[in-house]
């Protein structure tokens, strides 16, 4: 039997769950040996496979256009998905926004931030995503497994990536289930 | 008694249990949120929910009463996929981002909860309405954003309290925690006791001083007796890494059940008077610094053989402090004076009264939690002693008459029946001029008025303050037992400090007058001196300062030795009602400074004196007020 094919990729959050996955140090020797790591963030390959992987792991909440697409298609294109992280699973700390609207966030980003200068402008071009409220990834595609926590242990990535490697759907639950 | 079967356990209970509390008897888990042991079961939040055989839907466990034969199950299915649901429907409702939230991973009730029931997620995502944060308190955060509605804070504040300052506007989605009709907490009629940041389950209204300081996996607990006044509460410190975090009430405390005042709960962490951290010495007209060993060398040269020697201790202090002091000076040097910064002025004429008829004619401050008439003698509740202000408070809305007689402003009189003028200096012709209204019905209307509702009374209790201990005479306090014997009324007398009784039962309760002494020894700890004493003190040609804190005192004594304060050091206290408490060291003593109690002994060692330290049989030598019991 063929290893399981794992994919991963980041939508609105950052990066932190997948330094928490890197956090699990030299086992990551032991979950190549059980899984076929392909496309990731920190891997050459940015898509997953045309013909499908075992497990899709999205980290991040889903703040434009753009985003919905990516878990859209790794939702198609994986058996099992995983939202990895508090940003995934209920919006995270981008989802604060959302008590204020996209337009006030991108003005006090952009216009009023103190470190700007007197020619600042909301970037504005077709090329760029529209931006949407901050949801779940459930919100958008239906998720298998949640794994939360801000980020989520090493510990438990860790957990969860051999019993997925392995064909079971982990339990998270106990010490093993912090939100933060 | 009530059978029921509560998950295949037969369980017997006494009518009017709840079915939640016999489950808890029996040792089953229910889950809840806005059930609290120490309010009355609201039935708000719907976690607590069961099913019973043959009731038609899902039933609250908290406010349904146990009836015989009834058959209970706490863990189907239906009732799991309840228990997710109302908490799926709570986290809907506002803002419950554990991520940015104070009380997160660890401290948060709702949160917890979650947990408990496996929710890795939320089937239902927040409706995005942001609503205002009233951060106008010194002290509380008030944040309708993380408020569940349980409504403990409310039910806390006038069911406990009883001073009903929060309160709900609005209704369902759009319900309002407030202050008052809507004023900023800050600004309203919040008397900072703090008791619904203590019992609020999540994040909705924290604590300024300790937010973000420290989790509950991460403090440590020192539980004891506060120490800022005779009620005696029982309250757990909080440190991390040798800081103060919080305090808080300790809610299975017999006497405060959880509640503390601002006095016991915020001020103490608000204490920003300079530290003392070395023995100072006066020498060629100044204080300088000096190691431990010559400063006590001082002290011993400068005190003599205690001629003229005025020795003063803080009533702050605990008993074995105030024993030993008393052995050291009143026993050993037989010093001119040895008393208390109180000088007895909340104790001495009562005590007296105990003492001349070898009988207690206090009783405990259980009666004035369950009364129907309270008669306050020249004692504001409001402002003193406010716990046991909370039990008087609490009843009024029952129906509990509360009659205040005070000749200066009293903020308890406000919510009084009945108020009467009562000058200070006239408490003796007060008091016969009331008995004569008790006794026949005669005389002003408003001691006839008085009279009556007394008269009517089934557990009438009578509470007097400092002001009326000290201004009361022989005659008065006669009169008072009288009153008290004829009503059959309790009588509660609050005292003043912590130690206040048990200075009395020493006998440190002598009156200190202005100068006239050749020396003073003056064991502060860590109580402000008063101008005062200051004042009393200035011609003294040598005086001992032991204090924590530096002051206009400590700068003009000769030698200063720097003590511990209260979080410093552990000892036994005598409240009000003469329970014995131990209040509990909580911080590590800094480097250079001695409890006040060691710092007795090194002098003693100095004046080749071996003082008594058996404590326990020296407070028993007099007939005290109230019954003496260990709690």
């Amino acid at each position: 039997m063929s290893k399981p094919k794992v994919a991963s990729d980041w939508l609105c959050g950052c990066a932190g769950c997948h330094m928490s996955l890197l956090d699990i140090d030299e086992r990551i020797l032991q979950v190549v040996e059980l899984v076929d790591l392909r496309a990731t963030p920190i891997t050459d390959l940015k898509e997953p496979d045309e013909d499908g992987v075992t497990v899709g792991i999205l980290e991040g909440g889903i703040n434009n256009t753009y985003n919905e697409e990516v878990a859209k298609k790794m939702r198609e294109r994986c058996k099992i998905l995983v939202a990895l992280g508090d940003c995934a699973v209920f919006g995270g700390v981008p989802a604060m926004r959302n008590f204020f609207g996209a337009e006030a966030a991108l003005q006090r980003a952009y216009v009023e931030a103190e470190s700007n200068d007197e020619n600042v402008k909301i970037p504005s071009s077709p090329e760029l995503a529209e931006m949407t409220r901050v949801r779940a990834v459930h919100e958008v595609v239906p998720v298998d497994l949640f794994i939360p926590g801000c980020p989520p242990d090493a510990d438990v990535i860790f957990y969860a990536l051999v019993e997925l490697a392995q064909g079971r759907i982990p339990e998270i639950k106990n010490e093993n289930l912090h939100w933060h | 008694m009530i059978k029921l079967t509560i998950d295949g356990n037969e369980i017997e209970v006494q009518e009017g249990t709840t079915v939640l509390e016999a489950a808890e008897a029996a040792g089953l888990y229910v889950p809840t949120l806005c059930h609290h042991p120490q309010l009355t079961p609201y039935g708000g939040c719907r976690l607590c929910m069961v099913e019973v055989e043959g009731a038609r839907t899902l039933q609250p466990s908290c406010t349904l009463p146990a009836t015989n034969g009834m058959v209970v199950k706490t863990n189907t299915q239906k009732v799991l996929d309840a228990r997710k649901f109302v908490l799926n429907l709570i986290f809907s409702e506002r803002n419950h981002f554990c991520m940015y939230c104070q009380v997160s991973d660890g401290d948060c009730e709702l949160q917890n909860r979650a947990y408990d029931e496996g929710m890795t997620h939320w089937d239902l995502q927040p409706n995005w309405q942001p609503f205002e944060v009233d951060a106008s308190h010194p002290f509380m955060v008030l944040d309708n954003n993380r408020c569940i509605l349980c409504r403990r804070c409310v039910r806390a504040c006038g069911e406990l309290v009883g001073n009903y300052t929060l309160g709900f506007e609005e209704r369902g989605a759009d319900s309002m925690l407030v202050a008052d009709y809507n004023v900023p907490l800050g600004e309203s009629s919040c008397i900072s006791c703090g008791t619904c940041v203590q019992i609020c389950p999540t994040g909705a209204i924290i604590d300024r001083q300790s937010a973000y300081q420290g989790k509950e996996t991460e403090v440590d607990h020192h539980i004891g007796v506060c120490v800022e006044c005779s009620v005696g509460c029982q309250r757990d410190v909080l440190t991390r890494d040798n800081r103060l975090i919080r305090i808080e009430g300790v809610w299975e405390a017999p006497l405060n059940h959880g509640l503390l005042c601002d006095k016991g709960r915020f001020l103490p962490l608000e204490d920003d008077r300079p530290r003392l951290l070395t023995p100072l010495v006066r020498k060629d007209g100044s204080l300088k610094a000096a190691i431990w060993d010559d400063a006590i060398s001082a002290i011993a040269e400068g005190l003599g053989k205690g001629e003229g020697l005025a020795a003063i201790a803080s009533t702050r202090l605990p008993i074995e402090d105030l024993a030993l002091f008393k052995s050291v000076f009143a026993d050993s040097l037989k010093a001119e004076l040895v008393t208390t910064l109180e000088e007895g002025k909340a104790t001495a004429s009562l005590a007296k009264m105990a003492e001349k008829h070898g009988q207690s004619f206090e009783s405990n401050l259980e009666t004035l939690k369950d009364t129907d008439v309270v008669l306050s003698l020249e004692l504001d509740l409001v402002d003193d002693h406010q716990v046991a202000g909370f039990f008087v408070k609490r009843q009024l809305t029952d129906g509990t008459k509360l009659i205040v007689a005070d000749g200066k402003g009293n903020k308890l009189a406000e919510k009084a029946s009945l108020k009467l003028d009562l000058e200070a200096g006239n408490e003796g012709s007060f008091l016969l001029k009331l008995h004569e209204a008790i006794e026949s019905e005669t005389g002003d209307e408003g001691f006839v008025k008085a009279a009556k509702i007394l008269k009517a009374a089934v557990k009438p209790v009578i509470v007097y303050g400092q002001d009326f201990a000290a201004n009361a005479d022989d005659k008065a306090v006669e009169t008072l037992v009288e009153i008290s014997e004829s009503l059959n009324a309790s009588l509660v007398g609050v005292k003043g400090n912590a130690n206040s009784m048990a200075a009395s039962q020493l006998g440190l309760e002598s009156p200190i007058k202005a100068n006239g002494y050749k020396s003073a020894f003056i064991m502060l700890g860590d109580e402000e001196p008063s101008q005062k004493l200051v004042k009393q003190l200035e011609d003294v040609p040598f005086v001992v300062a032991l204090s924590a804190y530096g002051s206009q005192l400590t700068g003009n004594a000769d030698v200063v030795l720097p003590v511990t304060m209260w979080a410093e050091q552990s000892g036994t206290y005598l409240n009000m009602d003469g329970r014995l408490q131990k209040a509990v060291q909580a911080l590590e003593v800094p480097e250079g400074v001695l409890t006040s109690r060691e710092t007795l002994l090194k002098i003693s060692e100095a004046l080749s004196i071996e003082p008594e330290t058996d404590w326990k049989t020296s407070i028993t030598l007099r007939t005290p007020t109230v019954e003496i019991k260990e709690a």
